[in-house]
């Protein structure tokens, strides 16, 4: 029998109400079983909402508040406020947004938090556009991408802009921890929670989750999609721990990004022309990523260990 | 006039039902209407859309309160939704079930139809074996019970609307209205009667609103197909467990998987991650009711 690689307790319950093969249900569990049940949390108008509290039962073992969908910043601002009134430590205040309620609408109050240096932790579970209300374009829709709202037909050939860089927005406010996960990685995604739920100061995670009838695949390949998403290099998993970055799963080669886009029914209408321009920018990105890395890197030895005496 | 409403969940269409009966209604030179309840638009949630079917221009905007016709994509509904709540007299129930007409639960003042769209439309290769499409099935069936709108009509509204497949629609949508089968108001439902009480005012409470743990909600009835683990084969790694969304995986004391069958939705992940292949995804016999 082998060892279980992640904690046994579950926080988030079953009969939720999200889609069969949902990736932000998985991420909620995992947040959940890395922050552990003295978490207060705050969700803002997404999939969540409904997911997770069908009148009067709820889906989470720990207390949570509903609140607008561009509010979640200030809301936990003040959920901290008020437990540090009371004199509440050993409650953390999580945010679970996304990517509209995050990058969008909710980008304001995600901003203050950050730059008050507010102590609690953000989340924002990346759907990459707006399922809940029945798949419309956000700014984290990636470009090319088929959305109601942009539509491939005639000339029209999906989202015309890219997709918004929420990490580079975040550490432009040098938060206190800020990381990427993803539920098809439990292991790193639940170490990345315990070290969020530690630290101290304004804290991000961006979780890369798969939606089944959003991106237009069949349910069970939510795992497939997001290993995929890493392992071509699309997705990089890596933290950012006071400005010095560590990337937290190696690549060597990175896959063909056509194995991830082509099990994705929004970018059906792609051309061999497309993939090859996804693949550049994504062989840039991850260029960058190690160059960062190597640049932030703390030296070996932040002081000569011995004085070299003048010849 | 007749008024039509639809239950289906999210991915089935029966929104996009509503509108192909609005169109086939108009082709066949009347004046129709049509518009969905606007609420959450995730697939497998419960989802209602509405029809009206006259010959003169219709002017009330309202939802449907007193349809003449109630038409259910997703036969777990019967179990969860109130669907037949102001169904006239003397009305129509159809239902997408395998099961005998007689043994649909509905009240005995009604007309009740049945149809296996869910079988036809895989069949006939229309959406994924997990989530059918059977809105065109179905309104095949409806053609033929309810004499709404015209199999013909109905054949030139899918080829004009349906963007994609529209003849395996237009084949599925003939099928439907062959193999519907009706029994007439009156004859008593063998199916045990659910009794529904009427939702009670809300009262908030000063402290937490919502305190009862989702763990009592089944949502067996959004699956298609069950995962069937071959126990002899499996390693323990777990996998199926770590990987599962909606937490309908357990481990027995001695680490082997038990799938929570109330819960869990079919999504096949388990199926899909679990290192040896001991999982496979098995058609679902009959779901709820």
């Amino acid at each position: 029998m082998a060892k279980l690689t992640i904690p046994a307790e579950e926080w988030m319950y079953r009969g939720h109400a999200a889609c069969p093969g949902c990736g932000p249900a998985l991420a909620m569990r995992l947040l959940l079983k890395g922050l552990g049940p003295r978490t207060v949390m705050s969700i803002p108008a997404c999939c969540w909402t409904v997911i997770g509290t069908p009148y009067p039962t709820t889906a989470l073992g720990i207390a949570l508040l509903d609140n607008p969908i561009e509010s979640t910043g200030a809301s936990i601002a003040g959920l901290r406020a008020a437990l540090d009134a009371l004199r509440i430590e050993d409650v953390r205040v999580v945010g679970f947004a996304g990517d509209g309620g995050t990058a969008d609408i909710g980008l304001q109050a995600l901003s203050g938090m950050l730059e008050r240096r507010t102590d609690a932790i953000f989340v924002m579970y990346d759907n990459e556009g707006y399922m809940n209300t029945g798949v419309q374009r956000s700014s984290a829709t990636p470009q090319g991408a088929w959305t109601t709202t942009t539509p491939v037909e005639g000339p029209r050939r999906g989202k015309r802009e890219a997709k918004k860089e929420i990490m580079s927005i975040v550490l432009a406010h040098h938060p206190a921890y800020a990381a990427t996960v993803n539920p098809a990685f439990p292991e790193d995604f639940v170490r990345k929670a315990e070290k969020a739920r530690d630290a101290r100061g304004p804290r991000f995670l961006h979780a890369l989750t798969p939606c089944p009838p959003g991106w237009k695949f069949s349910s069970e390949e939510t795992i497939e999609l997001g290993r995929l998403a890493t392992e071509t290099g699309l997705f990089p998993l890596y933290e950012v721990e006071d400005g010095v970055y560590r990337i937290t799963r190696r690549l060597g080669t990175l896959k063909p990004v056509d194995e991830y886009v082509r099990l994705q029914g929004r970018f059906r209408h792609w051309e061999p022309e497309d993939v090859r321009e996804l693949s550049e920018e994504v062989r840039r990105g991850w260029e960058r990523l190690l160059r960062l890395e190597r640049e932030t890197a703390p030296a070996v030895f932040p002081k000569p260990p011995v004085a070299i005496a003048a010849a | 006039m007749i008024e039509i409403r639809f239950h289906g969940r999210g991915g089935q269409g029966a929104v996009v039902a509503s509108e192909l009966l609005a169109q086939a209604a108009f082709l066949d030179g009347r004046e129709p209407q049509c518009f969905p309840f606007f609420g959450v638009e995730r697939r497998g949630a419960p989802v209602t859309a509405y029809a009206r079917i006259d010959d003169r221009p219709v002017g009330v905007r309202t939802s449907i309160v007193n349809p003449d016709v109630v038409v259910v994509l997703d036969p777990g509904l019967l179990a969860t939704t109130p669907v037949c709540d102001g169904l006239k007299d003397g009305g129509l129930l159809l239902v997408n079930s395998p099961r005998p007409v007689e043994r649909l639960a509905a009240p005995d003042s009604v007309r009740r139809a049945a149809v296996d769209a869910t079988a036809i439309a895989v069949a006939h290769g229309l959406g994924s074996r997990t989530m059918p499409i059977v809105n065109t099935t179905v309104l095949g069936a409806l053609a033929r019970a309810s004499g709404a709108v015209s199999l013909e009509a109905l054949g030139r509204a899918i080829d004009r609307f349906v963007p994609s497949h529209p003849e395996a629609n237009r084949a599925a949508a003939s099928d439907g209205f062959a193999s519907v089968r009706c029994v007439d108001a009156g004859v008593p439902s063998s199916a045990p009667p659910t009794a529904w009480a009427p939702t009670a005012p809300l009262v908030l409470p000063d402290g937490p609103i919502a305190t009862v743990p989702s763990r009592s909600i089944r949502t067996a009835a959004w699956r298609t197909l069950t995962p069937s683990i071959d126990l002899a084969r499996c390693t323990r790694c777990n996998f199926c467990w770590k990987y599962c969304p909606d937490d309908a995986v357990e481990l027995d004391a001695r680490g082997y998987p038990v799938i929570a069958l109330d819960s869990c939705k079919g999504c096949g992940i388990c199926a899909q991650v679990c290192p040896p292949k001991t999982i496979a995804m098995v058609a679902t016999e009959e779901t709820a009711p």
